[in-house]
């Protein structure tokens, strides 16, 4: 039978074998001095750093962990809204009777919060259901992702009501309406790549605000 | 390491997948058959481990008869595990199937060489040794799929389109191949130049292997 790869070329294995340490060595060479220090900034020879390669991977490697720590921050920020929105399907804790009585005494808060890149930061305001406050929070040097939301003081853990979302915002304001008794306030995330600080002023009918980070 | 990296992308660049690409395949869902048979296709074009096996495959070949039998195999080989593959989620660490690509083209050019039969007295069957490793490539695919985290939705007729755009690719990298082959084969140098264009295969393909093995011993967390 003939075979179609039938090779022309005979060579004997002597000259192959040498042809093969030569094919290995050119290819350790390449490696060693040019593709690691371009790939994966690994430069045992100092060669990739004088032709610039080394930069290149060390660049590269930079990029690659900034890229999967952002992809970490998404992913932590993509389960809290899935149970979020999981549990808005489910029936919320009855909501509390309107409290007619008169609130604690209106109070107006400035809360600076600082967050360094790809760190979140809370605010919570301990509220009477249907209680409302005016607040407004701004960014200084970047923008945020966050998720207004209140969570019931005797709600099983992890549960919570989210009010209203955003990524990549720089302000924002309204009024914030307890739906329920408890803890209702703001998650922030830096996803960016410098320190932002938040600037918060409340001004309301709630009895505590504390500060998570 | 199967595309070309899309420029200034702060993707994964271990992971190889162009982040326009990829990007466009995370908001999309459903059946969208042309945009994943391009991507197939741009897959194959710019894969230069796939394009160096084949290259060693049809080095040899002569009559359009084997070519097509050949390409065939490989063809049924990488199809087979790419549907297996991300059907089934089955995703094997990118940098070790990637190391087995280099492999299978030092494999090839050793082969051309006529290596086995000079050094065992046997030649492995070229044929089965294709469809084998034609396996290989397909896992090798499936795995970057799987890194596009495609939608469920549409995903078996995107996977479809996927698989014959990879084809089309192929069959427009052989004609490549083929039209400058069969024109330096008819030239004088042909002869005393296979040898040493072998060896130069083989060598890339420790390359490849040498880069493969590498980001998986020095990259393993981040795949």
């Amino acid at each position: 039978m003939t075979t179609p790869t039938l090779t022309p070329i005979s060579p004997s294995s002597g000259s192959l074998i040498r042809s093969t340490l030569i094919a290995i060595a050119v290819a350790a060479v390449l490696l060693v001095t040019c593709v690691l220090p371009a790939e994966y900034g690994v430069d045992p020879t100092g060669v990739g750093r004088a032709l610039g390669l080394t930069q290149m991977g060390e660049v590269k490697l930079a990029l690659a962990e900034e890229a999967a720590n952002n992809e970490a921050a998404e992913a932590s920020a993509d389960s809290v809204i899935a149970a979020a929105e999981a549990q808005a399907g489910s029936p919320k804790p009855a909501v509390a009777a309107v409290d007619t009585s008169s609130p604690s005494a209106n109070r107006v808060d400035t809360t600076l919060v600082a967050l360094p890149p790809g760190k979140g930061g809370e605010v919570k305001l301990v509220m009477p259901g249907g209680s409302r406050v005016g607040y407004v929070w701004r960014i200084t040097n970047g923008v945020v992702n966050y998720d207004m939301h209140g969570d019931s003081t005797n709600a099983p853990k992890n549960w919570f009501v989210s009010y209203k979302k955003g990524q990549r915002v720089a302000a924002d304001s309204g009024e914030l309406v307890a739906g329920f008794n408890g803890n209702h306030g703001w998650f922030w995330r830096n996803r960016g790549t410098r320190d932002v600080l938040v600037r918060l002023i409340t001004s309301g009918s709630y009895t505590r605000i504390d500060k998570h980070l | 390491m199967c595309l070309l990296l899309g420029g200034q992308s702060t993707e994964l660049l271990a992971h190889g997948v162009a982040a326009g690409d990829k990007g466009f395949i995370q908001q999309s869902s459903g059946v969208l058959l042309i945009p994943f048979a391009y991507l197939g296709a741009k897959h194959m074009v710019t894969g230069y481990d796939h394009l160096l096996f084949l290259l060693g495959v049809i080095f040899f070949l002569y009559r359009l008869k084997d070519v097509a039998l050949y390409v065939t195999l490989f063809a049924v080989g990488h199809s087979t595990t790419l549907l297996l593959g991300v059907l089934t989620q089955v995703s094997v660490n990118a940098y070790l199937i990637d190391a087995v690509i280099g492999l299978s083209v030092v494999y090839k050019a050793l082969d051309n060489l006529g290596a086995f039969r000079t050094w065992f007295g046997i030649s492995p069957d070229a044929r089965a040794a294709t469809l084998i490793f034609g396996f290989f490539h397909g896992f090798g695919l499936a795995t970057k799929i799987l890194d596009f985290e495609m939608s469920p939705d549409g995903l078996v007729s995107n996977l479809v389109a996927f698989n014959v755009g990879v084809e089309i690719g192929q069959v427009l990298a052989l004609s490549a191949i083929l039209i400058v082959m069969n024109h330096w084969r008819r030239t004088a140098s042909f002869r005393p130049m296979a040898y040493g264009a072998n060896v130069v295969i083989m060598s890339a393909g420790f390359v490849l292997v040498g880069f493969q093995l590498a980001g998986f011993f020095l990259l393993r967390s981040t795949t």
